[in-house]
């Protein structure tokens, strides 16, 4: 029983804990058993999920030769940051980081403001047909042409090699349009109709009276579809084949496959004064895992800035599934 | 006084910035020793203007044809300095001429740039030329010195506004000036279109007869770009018939390391003669002058001219930079961007002065309409007649459209799918009956006649008397449905004072529509199969929209205003459009799974053959050992993680029990970790953590003594026990996140049910099986239904990453296959067979969906869709 453990469990026995339901003047044996027991599982549970972050951590900034020999599992040593200055200036790697982040921006932008909009739009009852238009919507989340059609579909509408495919077919998601639809309407229909009154016209209602009222639901939609956009691979490595417009997870996913030429290239632009020195010298391992860390930077640095809108969105999803 | 310092160190920089290294001189390794030793490194801006192009290598002679742009560098650097200067005075005087002087240096230092940049590319003179930061800093100085100027012009007018002294001058409050001035400044900018955009004045030295250097000397201005007037070097050479080799002369020496890449006489070879137009660069031209007009005439609204010379400045903005800077491409384009290209000719500021003009042109419209008082957009259109406006201008679009090209055909051999000829019809082709003589006698891109009489399936007499049926057809249904709108836009405008009935109107629009309509129908028809085959235009397309929406708009001509549901449709209208295009205009794909598809060809020349991609699946045995062994895979990984879907359940139930409330977040924080990151990265993980000597897995087996040091065990690359790692992988990722659902479940149960269930002498399993897991069952079926019908659909991103060859048997998914097999393999033959069983899928999962949704309306009573 580590110190963590006993400390949890004699602060789950304190009375008035969070969940009144929960509290118990008295903690039976088997209780505290149970403290002893929950507490260690979620404690494992929870080392497993951030065990290989940290491991890929320590063994970018350790020393390479010692991390080539397998030395390093549980704590850094020979500290050094050679591998970041050194993936940083692979040919390429700077324009896919561009190519990433102008991809994730503006394809948030796009599809939130897409489907915030059209949630909106579909709220309107007055609507001509609006319920057919609405089905048609839906549907589309219920079934696929297939990968060869979407393929296909994409190169005749001019999108191979077109950067504009990361961004541009995103504008409609059923799902986000479902849930904008859902927090709509449970707002007070009395905003809208005194605006309405006022003379103001569909969009001014929604810019000035609507946006303001669903930043929520708008928060949550932004994080999915920014970590959605700055993960995908697939459709670069489907839709780029001339190779234009890499993003850095594809760059990851075929460095994977070729990291023993890379760490060559790494090499290669290397002065010779650094070549000497065997504790920087870049591996194929190290490159590769330095890159990993590379992509995972960015998410670690805003995931928790942005937990907290997670539960919110996905409790909204909950009630229309 | 606190501006002084930062426009010292702009000054500061801008002379450093005249000797640090501005272009970098790599030399070809063929360039005899003796001549590359003689080229610096570097050379600085002071070098470039003071010495030209000795700097770049002091003793070859050749070297003094190259530009160095000299004149504009010096300018350019003079008026910055200037600028800077002028803002260490704070005068409004003086900071409206550091605006206007840093504009004007932007402009000059910007061609210079340009210029660097294209002769970067050129291996003439065996040397490799980039322009390094050197050149760009003075360049990022004006950029500051424009903007801060800018600010300090708006500054003080607020510190006059705020001590109650109007200090602005004269021309910033008066509109009317504003106006006139943005009009001249569109006016001037206009003008510039008729100055060259390069100069190219070769001496006579360097070609072998002195006329072909006059010849090549020459200076397009931008409306001669514009109309794509300017010859290309091929094409001057066949027209004077003696420009054997301008560039050789006193190059000859040079000539000896000319390669295939950097071949001199190289732009001789090319065949194309055609330089094409820039409409893009025409259509600047006709908004500035349109822009002017409407800015001069009084009691127009002022926000006419502003979009149109703003329009007119971005688009510019986009299109210059691809004016001036040379591509690979280019070398074949013209002669003036060949000789650019090889470092002969140069820039000059006009086209980026023409951008800054109309900028400042927009800006002061802008501002003018500000002074104006004048802010919201005033419709000039009176409102009952705006709907009827709208109508008519649709009308006239779509009949614009059917006077632009209405159809392409393309010619092939009978059986073979290469198309050999391909003609296009344009509107007064189709209008004046020539489509039939336009597609009489085909011939290849050689000037072979693609049909010969001997061939009885295709002779000429036979694809003739196909093309003349279709193209009388076109003709007739083309004059038809031009009439028919010529008609309704006449009606319509006359509507009020005839009293046109509107379905008068309307019945004309839609018949114009249902002739567009069967003209496109019929556009085959008449045409032999298997050798032509024919294809609308976007222009044929868009007419049918247009007249659709022509037609719906006629009707509420007279109303001032749309009803609301429409004007709701109208909004929902791009929406509809992008999942059409998106989600449903894919399902023509499907098509693709009843032909022998090939690549290339038009789909009415593809070779039907039913449903023999859907029996190929099951009745040859490679394939359907195949597909089983996929369906296996598919459904096996898919089976193991519904068999475990209770887990995120579990897991939200018994977190649900920790009552330390920081304790929990940090458990929900970092369990849910996982789920943002990709499977590109997972795999990263998995492959640091398993690799096979220095993982931690290996050390730690190694350390139990499972693992043979020498031999040790390959847990990412063997095929053992791959589904088990999937299904650990796809947990480890989605199990904090699956439970995310639960615990908002479980956040909103009664908490007086516990209450009384501990009143009943219920202990903590009690509660827990009694009351908590009871009420996460219904949101547990929810998703267990919504999983089973998303069987097959497991996705391939993970399988994808984790696959290789030694587990590809039992990794590969139904989805991963079908990559696997058609893109990935960068093989196109079978694209048919892959659609056909994506067909299936869908009908599969959706017919799966479908039962889900019926068996939860059985048992529950309420849909899960």
């Amino acid at each position: 029983m580590t110190a963590l453990d006993r400390k949890a469990a004699s602060g789950a026995s304190r009375p008035g804990a969070s969940r009144p339901g929960a509290s118990r003047p008295k903690l039976s044996g088997g209780d505290i058993a149970f403290n002893i027991v929950n507490y260690s599982v979620f404690i494992l549970i929870t080392l497993a999920c951030i065990f290989p972050f940290y491991y890929l951590l320590i063994n970018t900034i350790s020393d390479n030769e010692l991390v080539r020999l397998g030395k390093i599992q549980l704590l850094p040593q020979g500290i050094h940051f050679e591998n970041y200055v050194q993936v940083l200036k692979i040919p390429g790697i700077l324009d896919a980081l561009f190519v990433s982040v102008a991809r994730t921006v503006l394809g948030t932008l796009w599809t939130v403001g897409g489907c915030a909009f059209l949630g909106y739009l579909v709220t309107k009852r007055e609507m001509w047909l609006r319920k057919v238009w609405y089905r048609l919507i839906i549907i589309t989340m219920y079934f696929s042409a297939g990968l060869i059609p979407w393929y296909m579909n994409l190169r005749m509408l001019g999108f191979l090699d077109n950067f504009w495919v990361y961004v541009i077919p995103g504008l409609v998601s059923p799902y986000n349009v479902i849930l904008v639809k859902t927090f709509i309407e449970a707002l007070p229909p009395s905003l809208e109709e005194s605006a309405t009154l006022d003379g103001a016209g569909y969009t001014r209602v929604f810019f000035s009276i609507v946006m303001p009222l669903i930043t929520p639901i708008l928060a949550t939609l932004c994080i999915f579809s920014a970590v959605g956009q700055w993960n995908s691979f697939t459709d670069t490595m489907m839709l780029m084949p001339s190779g234009k417009f890499y993003t850095l997870q594809f760059l990851l996913y075929k460095y994977q496959n070729e990291a023993s030429s890379l760490a060559a290239l790494v090499r290669n632009t290397q002065d010779s004064s650094a070549l000497a020195n065997v504790a920087t010298k870049q591996t194929a391992l190290s490159v590769r895992m330095t890159v990993a860390m590379v992509v995972t930077i960015p998410i670690l640095l805003v995931y928790p800035f942005f937990q907290r809108y997670f539960v919110k969105g996905i409790m909204i999803g909950a009630v229309k599934g | 006084m606190k501006l002084r310092w930062p426009a010292l160190a702009l000054i500061a920089v801008l002379v450093a910035a005249l000797f640090l290294p501005a272009v970098s001189l790599h030399v070809h390794s063929r360039v005899e020793a003796e001549i590359a030793s003689a080229v610096p490194a570097s050379a600085s801006l002071w070098a470039l203007i003071v010495r030209g192009a000795a700097a770049v290598h002091p003793t070859l002679p050749a070297m003094a044809r190259l530009e160095t742009c000299s004149l504009e560098l010096a300018l350019g650097l003079l008026l910055a300095l200037f600028s800077a200067a002028a803002l260490l005075f704070p005068r409004r005087r003086l900071t409206v001429a550091a605006l206007w002087s840093a504009a004007l240096s932007l402009a000059f230092l910007g061609t210079a740039v340009f210029h660097w940049a294209n002769v970067d590319a050129s291996l003439l003179f065996g040397m490799l030329v980039s322009v390094s930061a050197g050149f760009y800093l003075p360049l990022i100085a004006a950029a500051v010195l424009l903007l801060w100027s800018a600010l300090a012009l708006r500054m003080k007018k607020d510190e006059a506004g705020e001590s109650g002294e109007p200090r602005e001058l004269a021309l910033f409050s008066s509109d009317r000036k504003l106006r006139l001035l943005s009009g001249l400044l569109a006016l001037a900018a206009a003008a510039l279109f008729l100055l060259p955009a390069y100069r190219i004045a070769l001496p006579s030295s360097v070609t072998d007869t002195p006329g072909d250097a006059a010849v090549l000397s020459r200076s397009p201005s931008l409306l001669f770009l514009a109309l794509g007037r300017e010859p290309n070097l091929y094409a001057l050479s066949q027209e004077t018939g003696s420009l054997k080799n301008p560039i050789s002369g006193d190059l000859a020496a040079l000539n000896a390391f000319s390669n295939d890449q950097n071949n001199v006489g190289g732009a001789f070879q090319i065949r194309s003669a055609a330089t094409a137009a820039n409409p893009l660069l025409l259509g600047v031209a006709v908004l500035l002058l349109l822009g002017v007009l409407l800015a001069l005439l009084p009691r127009v609204d002022r926000w006419f001219s502003v979009a149109l010379l703003s329009l007119a400045a971005v688009l510019l903005a986009t299109e210059v930079p691809s004016l001036l800077q040379v591509s690979e491409a280019d070398m074949y384009a013209s002669a003036s961007r060949q000789l650019l290209l090889l470092g002969l000719g140069k820039l000059t500021c006009v086209p980026l002065l023409a951008v800054a003009l109309s900028a400042a042109a927009a800006a002061f419209g802008i501002l003018g309409i500000r002074a104006a008082n004048e802010p919201y957009f005033v419709n000039p259109i009176p409102a009952g007649f705006r709907l009827r406006f709208v109508a008519v201008s649709l009308c006239v679009l779509a009949a614009a459209c059917m006077l632009l090209p209405t159809a392409k055909v393309s010619f092939s051999k009978p059986g073979k799918n290469k198309v050999l000829a391909e003609t296009t019809l344009s509107g007064p082709d189709v209008l004046l009956f020539r489509a039939g003589d336009k597609l009489a006698d085909p011939a290849d891109a050689k000037g072979k006649p693609v049909y010969s009489p001997d061939d009885p399936a295709a002779s000429p007499e036979a694809v003739r008397a196909g093309t003349d049926r279709l193209a009388s057809r076109l003709g007739l249904l083309s004059w038809g449905s031009l009439l028919l709108v010529a008609a309704g836009a006449l009606l319509l405008l006359l509507q009020s004072k005839w009293g046109v009935p509107k379905r008068v109107i309307l019945a004309l629009l839609l018949g114009a529509l249902v002739l567009r309509l069967v003209s496109w129908l019929a556009l085959g028809a008449g045409l032999n199969r298997d050798v032509a085959s024919e294809e609308g235009t976007l222009y044929l397309y868009a007419s049918l929209p247009l007249l659709a929406f022509a037609a719906f708009f006629s009707n509420f001509a007279a109303l001032e205003e749309l009803p609301k549901k429409y004007k709701l449709f109208l909004m929902m209208l791009p929406f509809l459009l992008a999942v059409f295009l998106f989600s449903y205009l894919p399902l023509y794909g499907w098509s693709y799974a009843f032909y022998n598809y090939k690549f290339g060809l038009p789909m009415d020349q593809q070779e039907f053959v039913g449903f023999k991609w859907f029996a190929e699946m099951f009745t040859n045995p490679a394939n359907r050992d195949n597909i089983f062994r996929v369906l296996k895979n598919t459904l096996g990984m898919s089976g193991l993680n519904l068999l475990t879907s209770w887990l995120p359940m579990i897991f939200a139930v018994f977190l649900n029990e920790i009552t330390r409330t920081k304790f929990k977040k940090f458990v929900q924080i970092f369990t849910t970790l996982p789920n943002f990151i990709s499977w590109a990265l997972v795999f990263s993980f998995a492959m640091c953590l398993f690799a096979a000597d220095t993982g931690i897995y290996s050390k730690l087996m190694m350390q139990l003594g499972l693992n043979d040091p020498n031999n040790p065990t390959v847990w990412l690359n063997s095929g053992d026990h791959i589904w088990l790692k999937m299904w650990g992988w796809s947990t480890w990722k989605g199990l904090g996140w699956g439970a995310i659902m639960y615990l908002a479940a479980i956040a909103g149960i009664d908490q007086e049910l516990y209450e009384a269930a501990r009143v009943d002498g219920a202990n903590r399993w009690g509660l827990m099986r009694h009351i908590t897991l009871p009420s996460l069952l219904p949101t547990f079926f929810v998703l267990l239904m919504l999983s089973i019908s998303n069987i097959l659909n497991n996705g391939m991103e993970q399988y994808l990453v984790f696959q290789n060859p030694m587990n590809r048997q039992t990794i590969e998914v139904l989805d991963l296959y079908v990559y696997n097999i058609t893109i990935a393999s960068r093989g196109t033959t079978l694209y048919a067979y892959a659609t056909a069983i994506g067909i299936l899928k869908t009908l599969v999962s959706v017919t799966l969906l479908f039962s889900a949704n019926f068996l939860s309306k059985k048992l529950r009573g309420e849909s899960i869709m």
